[in-house]
């Protein structure tokens, strides 16, 4: 069955144009130029400090660099992050 | 978003949170529903965040299953800034003191100005507000209301014929209108003193004019007592002529008995309220129909109770307040019933009908005599005719018409 969900995943995205992030269960990342990042649907937080945020997902990890890191707000799938940014990696989990 | 919004009103914490990985205490609290935000990595065994008042119980509960320290950094928002006010004794106690002193002071007789009488009139005004307490300085709520004052000034002074009681704010305002007790107009042209009633005269004091009767004479109303116009003696020797007599205003008194009948009826029974003279007074506030006892509380001791009602309403500066201060005088009192002989009753029937009469009759009257005409008991009430005898001033000015 999970296997079936997955393939049916890209293919309802792809012919009947749904939002990816909902259907696939990926992050939604949404920068405003290097100041914010505002991060959805992810997993849950793994390391966060002054330089560096990582959020797990559903396949591996977000890992975002910078300085100055501040987290604006915290809500359950919803991470606001205000700083300067420097680098956004998709780590393999 | 919407959490955090508005959360200075409710109140936030910025909590400190010491341990390894302190982030990750932040998830926790997240995967829990609380909301967090400004988090911000102090050391690399340290991390800051705000979260709402209300979710501290929430928080410490998560602390007790994992081994974080939490200390509360800072506190913002209306729950600790009242509280920081509240801390302010002094503070406060000086804001209500204000007000208090306001609303005292707005509820106090500043000035009380009288107009449009004369001095020595106003000197009596003044002198009977101080007996009512109306004075400046005075503590206004407990004043009996404007319209009463006019009333019981009008009727304590004489001279005033009417007076207007007006208060504004602090000040009483008085403007009265003085009697101008107009002399009765005396007939200055000649003039004969005639009866007003009938009655036999029992004394007589002539000092102008002829008399024309004599003591124990009988007078019917209209009779001419004393006459203005006086023929002279030598000339009335002669033929009379009619222009020889000479016409005076007549003056004098003549004192004649006269008789009145009276009817009284005296119950044997009476029902009547005596005030014992115990008194309570209640102090109460009033907003709208809804009383907030602030003086003397508790059910009256009294059995039969009479009450009184005033209220005046609270000022502050020149508003006047919703809010109603009311003084409820209980006066205890006893219904009491008295039974009366016959003879008590004829008694308190003759005082009755002689006290009706002289307010009938001018002051200088006399009740001579009274005697018992007829005497009847009837339904409990002893019914009596009476028959008295007063003495009294008889005399009225008329003038003589000379017919110019």
């Amino acid at each position: 069955m999970k296997s079936l969900h997955q393939r049916i995943g890209p293919w309802l995205t792809k012919y009947l144009a749904l939002p990816s992030d909902v259907i696939l269960e990926l992050p939604r990342i949404t920068m405003i130029g290097q100041i914010h990042v505002y991060i959805e649907n992810h997993q849950g937080l793994v390391t966060y400090s002054e330089t560096e945020l990582k959020l797990k997902t559903k396949k591996g990890f977000i890992q975002i660099l910078g300085s100055s890191f501040v987290l604006k707000t915290m809500l359950p799938e919803e991470i606001l992050l205000e700083g300067t940014i420097t680098e956004v990696k998709f780590l393999p989990g | 978003m919407k959490k955090i919004q508005g959360s200075y009103i409710t109140g936030n914490v910025t909590i400190l949170v010491k341990g390894n990985m302190p982030e990750l205490f932040f998830q926790k609290c997240v995967k829990r529903g609380i909301p967090v935000w400004e988090i911000k990595k102090q050391g690399k065994m340290e991390c800051s965040g705000k979260i709402r008042l209300h979710d501290i119980k929430d928080i410490k509960r998560i602390r007790r299953e994992t081994n974080y320290k939490i200390t509360f950094i800072e506190k913002s928002g209306t729950p600790f800034l009242f509280k920081r006010l509240t801390r302010r004794k002094e503070i406060v106690l000086g804001l209500l003191i204000s007000i208090i002193l306001i609303i005292f002071l707005s509820n106090i007789i500043w000035e009380v100005k009288i107009t449009n009488v004369s001095k020595d009139i106003e000197k009596k005004i003044v002198k009977q507000l101080n007996n009512y307490g109306v004075h400046p300085g005075a503590w206004s709520l407990s004043l009996e209301p404007t319209s009463v004052i006019q009333q019981k000034l009008v009727k304590d002074i004489p001279e005033l014929l009417w007076v207007g009681v007006d208060k504004k704010g602090t000040t009483y305002f008085l403007e009265g209108v003085e009697k101008s007790i107009v002399k009765e107009k005396e007939v200055h042209g000649p003039r004969n003193l005639v009866a007003t009633k009938k009655g036999v005269i029992k004394n007589m004091y002539v000092s102008k004019g002829l008399s024309k009767v004599k003591v124990n004479d009988y007078v019917e109303p209209g009779d001419i007592l004393v006459s203005g116009k006086i023929d002279s003696i030598g000339d009335s020797d002669k033929k009379k002529k009619e222009g020889k007599s000479k016409f005076v205003a007549s003056e004098g008194e003549v004192i004649a008995e006269t008789w009145y009948k009276t009817k009284v009826t005296v119950p044997l029974e009476a029902n009547f309220e005596l005030l014992t003279g115990e008194k309570e007074k209640k102090y109460s506030l009033k907003f709208g129909d809804f009383k907030i006892p602030i003086w003397g509380f508790g059910k009256s001791e009294f059995k039969n109770i009479h009450k009184e009602l005033n209220e005046n309403p609270i000022h502050f500066f020149k508003w006047t307040l919703p809010i109603h201060f009311v003084e409820t005088t209980l006066s205890e009192k006893t219904y009491n019933k008295v039974k009366r002989t016959k003879e008590e009753a004829i008694k308190i029937g003759i005082k009755q009908a002689k006290s009706e009469l002289l307010l009938r009759l001018q002051s200088d009257a006399k009740i001579i005599s009274e005697k018992i005409l007829q005497e009847t008991t009837e339904n409990g009430k002893v019914k009596l005719i009476l028959y008295i005898t007063v003495e009294e001033d008889i005399t009225k000015a008329e003038p003589i018409n000379q017919g110019d």
